[in-house]
């Protein structure tokens, strides 16, 4: 395989789970909720995803791929289950979203980990602060994945990566091209005139919330059948606010979002193919981790002053002041 | 009834209901919650322990307690001066690793003597914050990116980089930590025999009490004060009434960022004596939760910060003492955070009540 091949491999199965969990992200800002919750989220979702592979895969043959789907199911689950303590925070509490948002990722830290550990002392007799999945098994695609260079597209992929592909266009589909999404756009920019029109706002910021907690959650799984191959506190490494990045980046709009998801993962995926072919020692592969986080904020330099945030993000919806 | 009285009372509700929530969770956990939060108190030296280990005593106990709060008696400090411009600072961790790993690397390995050390110490750590602190405020002021975003890709990026160093030229090969410090340069007086126990005195204790009083001062009695915590009340009336938003933003971004440098150096300088490579201290982003109880205000920060870090530093006794995981430490301050943020919530219903009762009258 040539050099190139491997950066567009690696490069995809890192945006794309990015790419997932900022569409969430845009739904929920979108729908005039803040969203700092992402990172919290995707780690929340990532937990109860490995603790359902861990439980089905006991009943099962070793190399049974059914705990993996059973996992992104439950991170989804997981995932809107613990966004709802977000949107409950925002919506009928009126805290401060900010604030409600690291609020949820410091506790949804504290709560895993501390559950992990319990969950492995007292169910599976073990002193461990990780469940252990080992990374998917990855496919081509027949035919199209012998292309030269553009198949490398459809080479060595995950199973996520198309089940990514599907949802991230059904989402595109639901927040463009129905009412529902002119709804929820119309909720983050004047929640007032959604409401004049009868519908109800609040239970549109719900149902984003939740949305972005779903596809959060999903993201989280995927990276931990990937990149670290197990769960544990290390997947709290900030992916959640590469995301948030990527979608003010991207405008709130889904399609230049994953225009962005595509440069940082093909610029970490690059760096990391770069180290390797110097011959470099490992510990130079620290400073390739730090080239999305930089490249964020190069282009957010000459980006943020056109990017228009939603007009009513942030604000919780009071109808007495319509 | 003042405002101030207010404020404590929903600060006093809020942890109430917090520690109601662990104690659900203890109790779930079949233990008994009154005295796994006793337990928290003797592992601060606040309560006696049934035992002593040889050279330690409750007084000894009580000053590694003050010595491990006194970083985020800083670190708390400074989301409050960001917050009252209304700026969310979550890039402490960021600042105080630059503060810290500056100071290290430039006074930690060298020889001078201890007098001109320490300050020295102090100094480069603030300035290594501040630095860090006013870029982020410059790059919400000049091009408009929003301080979450720049101070977590901060964080990491000064994560990483120092990480690196850390590796290829300051680590120490058995610990894989950075080298330890000289003791001339450790802003605590670590192990200090006295009669025939042994102290850890924290120097920065006392500077983190003037720190907070001079806030105090800045916030109440400086026209630079009054500025911003104008532009933090309303960004654009404070425009129109011809403040400089823009300076107010940088300005206390800068002092939230020279007060994380110092919280750095007393942590990295002071409490230990090496930094761990490619891990963000904690204390930074618990601060938040510190600043949220105390009402960010910062006398409301001493007390939120002694209260807070009885739970976490007496985690690590309870847990042997009750065969509790550590880890519960932080999730019963996640919930108090979580009922620290409907603060907003639980005021509006203390007045509600108010107000009927006041009707009934």
């Amino acid at each position: 395989m040539n050099n190139l091949s491997t950066v567009i491999i690696n490069g995809m199965s890192f945006a794309l789970p990015l790419f997932i969990m900022a569409i969430g992200g845009i739904y929920s800002e979108r729908s005039g909720v803040t969203n700092l919750a992402l990172e919290g989220l995707q780690g929340f979702g990532a937990f109860t995803g490995a603790l359902a592979a861990y439980v089905i895969g006991m009943h099962l043959e070793a190399d049974s791929m059914v705990p993996t789907y059973f996992a992104m199911l439950f991170a989804i689950l997981g995932g809107m289950l613990f966004s709802l303590l977000h949107a409950v925070l925002c919506n009928y509490f009126k805290a401060d979203m900010v604030i409600s948002g690291v609020v949820i990722n410091i506790l949804a830290m504290a709560m895993t980990a501390f559950l992990t550990k319990t969950i492995n002392k007292n169910i599976f007799g073990a002193a461990s602060d990780k469940f252990v999945l080992g990374v998917m098994r990855r496919f081509d695609i027949p035919l199209i994945s012998r292309i030269p260079v553009l198949g490398a597209f459809f080479t060595n992929l995950y199973p996520f990566e198309i089940i990514i592909a599907i949802l991230a266009f059904a989402a595109w589909y639901l927040l463009y091209k129905t009412p529902f999404g002119l709804h929820l756009r119309a909720a983050g920019d004047n929640p007032a005139a959604v409401d004049a029109a009868g519908i109800n706002v609040i239970r549109i910021r719900y149902l984003a919330v939740m949305m972005s907690g779903a596809l959060s959650g999903l993201a989280g799984i995927c990276f931990a059948y990937s990149i670290s191959a197990k769960f544990s506190s290390d997947i709290y490494v900030g992916y959640g606010y590469l995301a948030i990045a990527a979608l003010i980046f991207g405008g709130w709009k889904i399609i230049p979002t994953l225009g962005a998801c595509l440069i940082f993962g093909f610029a970490r995926s690059a760096g990391y193919q770069i180290v390797q072919q110097l011959g470099l020692p490992s510990s130079y592969s620290d400073l390739v981790m730090v080239l999305p986080y930089v490249l964020t904020l190069v282009l957010l330099v000459f980006l943020a002053h056109n990017s228009q945030a939603p007009r009513a993000l942030g604000e919780a919806y009071d109808k007495s002041k319509r | 009834m003042n405002k101030k009285y207010d404020r404590v009372i929903v600060a006093a509700i809020a942890v109430f209901l917090g520690l109601i929530a662990g104690a659900v969770i203890i109790l779930i956990l079949k233990r008994n919650p009154i005295s796994a939060y006793y337990s928290l108190l003797r592992g601060c030296g606040l309560a006696p322990k049934v035992k002593y280990a040889g050279g330690k005593n409750m007084l000894s106990d009580f000053s590694s307690f003050l010595d491990y709060m006194t970083p985020m008696l800083f670190a708390a400090l400074a989301v409050v001066v960001a917050f009252k411009t209304g700026l969310f600072n979550i890039g402490v961790s960021g600042q105080m690793l630059v503060g810290s790993f500056l100071a290290t690397i430039l006074i930690g390995y060298s020889n001078i003597p201890s007098v001109l050390a320490k300050p020295l110490v102090i100094i480069i750590a603030a300035a290594g914050g501040g630095l860090i602190g006013g870029l982020i405020g410059y790059l919400k002021y000049r091009f408009n990116i929003n301080e979450v975003v720049s101070s977590i890709m901060l964080n990491y990026t000064a994560s990483y980089i120092i990480g690196f160093l850390i590796n290829t030229r300051y680590v120490d090969p058995v610990s894989r930590q950075s080298r330890d410090i000289g003791a001339n340069a450790r802003l605590t007086l670590h192990q200090i025999s006295i009669g025939s126990y042994k102290y850890d005195i924290p120097l920065g204790f006392i500077l983190a009490l003037v720190a907070i009083v001079a806030v105090k001062i800045l916030l109440d009695k400086t026209v630079l004060g009054f500025e911003i915590k104008c532009v933090g009340a309303n960004r654009e009336a404070a425009r129109y009434s011809g403040i400089k938003v823009g300076s107010s933003m940088v300005i206390s971004m800068l002092i939230s960022g020279v007060l994380s440098g110092i919280a750095g150096a007393v942590c990295y300088l002071g409490y230990i004596s090496t930094i761990q490579p490619k891990v963000l201290s904690p204390t930074g982003f618990d601060a938040i939760a510190v600043c949220l109880v105390g009402g960010s205000s910062p006398v409301g920060i001493l007390f939120s910060t002694f209260f807070l870090m009885i739970i976490s530093k007496g985690s690590t006794y309870m847990s042997s003492q009750m065969g509790l995981e550590a880890e519960i430490a932080s999730v019963i301050t996640g919930l108090i955070l979580l009922t620290s943020a409907c603060s907003a919530f639980i005021l509006e219903r203390i007045k509600m009540i108010r107000r009927k009762r006041g009707a009934g009258e």
